[in-house]
């Protein structure tokens, strides 16, 4: 240690930026949020909790939180759960788990937005590759597989993918159907996000001490399900708590699939967050109800960091 | 015992064959998109090429353009009518310039904060850093309707500096760089005192050097995220062409399903996308290190 005035100019210009970028922003929305200012306006008035109860009682909010809340707890579990399928999977290969891997971390590299477009093309009701092959194999092998014809309970004549065939090709419209729209949304967040879960569960997976399995093995957990329970998921306790956080976090600011492909319809189906900060706030110049999205946003995410650190603290050490 | 286990790995193939299709299905639909013609786009015909016909095409006759310059084979129409439709290459130069910027001066702030909070001893330093890990809990995106109206404020929207001000600040650089400094041995920077570099030459000339492989992991997470963003470019951005980013070039090209040619448009996202895609496939181990970093603590 050492002692000198150097920190001033080291630490300075990063306590500065990180107060007006970071800190300072929050206050003004916070601010924001108690009056009804609107960008380009000279004036404002206090209103107090007038943004908030809006928030809470319109219809449009309702279903903003409705969208992210589905958003949210559909992709999370599943882009967890394939991401951790998958690093078992590749973890237990012979060969060929390095070419699965740059292939099922591609989707988190590549541009979202332009990967959005190609999903739009490839689920478009009439130019789109997957209801052509859904079309093409009415009465066959795919009617069987996808219209579920092998479960016992589903009668081959009303499943959903007969009825379809039978209305003349009458195949879901995916993101123009209201009641496909967020479950298309979602599944497009969990395939760009499942890879980076992936990467993170491989990397906890190689850390978990060979040993453990023997141990298990000679306290008689012969089979996988049983080593699964007993070693692997305790030991990938804390991966999985991070791997949740910040899934969470990410599918929380979701953006770029819904501006470029719903725009939050059909009839606000799809209305998340981040888009309705965006239109409120930026494109209908409405700043003071788009501030208080905002806060209660943050305060969401900071509470999740919070309760992710508690946990780490309290459950997760062994 | 061993034909069963190859009977095992044979299912997980099978069932990873099926996962890597269907993550490839986009990748492939625009690559393919992008060298079919226009007909055969629509008719989904003409599998992964198309047949590639040389044929005259109205959208560019229309332009002035004499019959012959506008009659070739359909991959070479829609990747010349994408550049010629859009200043591609003055996007990816501006995304180029964007995230290069972000990261230096990301860089230039962070290290001698990081290496101070770190080596140095001074009042406020464990308030500093609590500041720090605080400021980690917020994303930036979250904000970004309080720094839009205060860049309006001052008048900096459509301008390269609203693109990239509110990144200059990396907290998260700051918090890597000094868990990678505390490992530093206190001996090397007191060598270097004993010879009599100042503090600044310290920071540059002794400190930077060895963090040389967190700062490459670092640079690949920070380009990736600002090349791919769309988010922010989205707002400050609202006419001004020539400060588009790729994304924005992207969004830009699509017009809709319904209106425009979509050739060209797929061939704008595989000009755009490709560079980073061939880049992770060269470097693939630091990209995934890079872009995982934020797991470790």
């Amino acid at each position: 240690m050492h002692y000198s005035k150097a920190h001033i100019w080291f630490v300075g210009p990063a306590v500065l930026l990180m107060f007006i970028i970071l800190i300072f922003p929050i206050l003004l929305a916070g601010g924001i949020s108690f009056t009804n200012y609107n960008l380009g306006n000279p004036s404002f008035d206090w209103i107090g909790l007038e943004n908030y109860e809006k928030m809470f009682s319109r219809k449009t909010y309702i279903k903003m939180i409705w969208a992210t809340a589905t958003y949210v707890l559909i992709v999370v579990p599943f882009s967890v759960v394939i991401g951790l399928c998958a690093a078992m999977l590749l973890n237990s290969l012979r060969f060929g788990a390095d070419i699965y891997k740059t292939i099922f971390f591609l989707p988190v590299m590549a541009t979202l937005l332009a990967m959005a477009i190609a999903w739009e093309f490839t689920l478009h009701p009439t130019m789109g590759i997957v209801n052509s092959f859904l079309a093409n194999g009415c009465g066959g092998i795919r009617e069987f597989l996808f219209g579920f014809h092998w479960l016992p309970w589903v009668n081959s004549n009303e499943s959903w993918y007969h009825i379809a065939c039978e209305n003349n090709n009458d195949f879901p419209f995916w993101l123009k159907d209201r009641g496909y729209a967020i479950w298309t949304v979602c599944f497009i967040g969990v395939w760009q996000a499942f890879g980076f879960n992936m990467v993170l569960y491989l990397a906890g997976l190689t850390s978990i001490p060979r040993e453990l399995y023997h141990a298990a093995e000679m306290d008689g957990a012969k089979s996988t399900w049983e080593q699964f329970k007993l070693v692997t998921w305790p030991m990938l306790g804390p991966t999985t708590l991070f791997v949740i956080t910040i899934t969470t976090i990410r599918s929380f600011q979701v953006f770029d699939t819904i501006e470029v492909l719903t725009k939050g319809g059909p009839s606000k189906s799809t209305y998340v967050m981040m888009y309705a900060i965006f239109e409120k706030g930026i494109q209908q110049n409405l700043t003071a109800i788009a501030a208080a999205i905002t806060v209660v946003f943050i305060m969401f995410v900071i509470l999740l960091t919070f309760f992710q650190r508690y946990v780490i603290e309290k459950r997760v050490h062994y | 015992m061993k034909n069963n286990q190859y009977i095992g790995e044979g299912w997980k193939h099978a069932i990873l064959i099926i996962g890597a299709l269907i993550v490839l299905l986009p990748f492939y639909m625009v690559v393919s998109i992008s060298l079919k013609s226009q007909q055969e786009i629509q008719s989904i015909s003409g599998g992964l090429i198309g047949a590639q016909e040389v044929q005259t095409f109205p959208v560019c006759t229309k332009m002035g353009m004499s019959d012959e310059t506008c009659t070739m084979k359909p991959y070479v129409y829609n990747y010349w009518f994408a550049f010629k439709k859009a200043p591609i290459a003055r996007y990816l130069l501006n995304g180029l310039f964007v995230t290069v910027s972000i990261f230096l001066i990301q860089v230039l702030i962070a290290l001698p904060c990081a290496y101070a909070l770190s080596k140095l001893r001074f009042y406020g330093r464990e308030f500093i850093f609590s500041m720090v890990l605080f400021c980690l809990l917020i994303p930036v995106h979250a904000i970004a309707l309080p720094l839009y109206v205060m860049l309006a404020k001052i008048g900096l929207v459509d301008t390269y500096a609203a693109l990239i001000i509110p990144w200059t600040i990396s907290v998260f650089g700051i918090f890597l760089m000094r868990q990678f400094f505390m490992t530093v041995p206190d001996e090397l920077i007191d060598a270097a005192r004993m010879d009599g570099m100042g503090e600044y030459s310290i920071v540059w000339k002794v400190m930077l050097p060895t963090a040389i492989p967190a700062l490459l992991a670092f640079a690949i997470f920070s380009v990736v995220a600002h090349w791919n963003d769309y988010f922010w470019p989205r707002i400050v951005i609202t006419g001004n062409r020539d400060l588009f980013t790729p994304p924005l070039g992207i969004r830009e090209f699509r017009g809709g399903v319904d209106s425009d040619e979509f050739g060209p448009m797929m061939a704008s996202i595989v000009t755009i996308t490709v560079p980073l895609v061939v880049a992770f496939i060269i470097a693939q181990k630091r990209f995934i290190e890079g872009i995982t970093m934020t797991g470790m603590k």
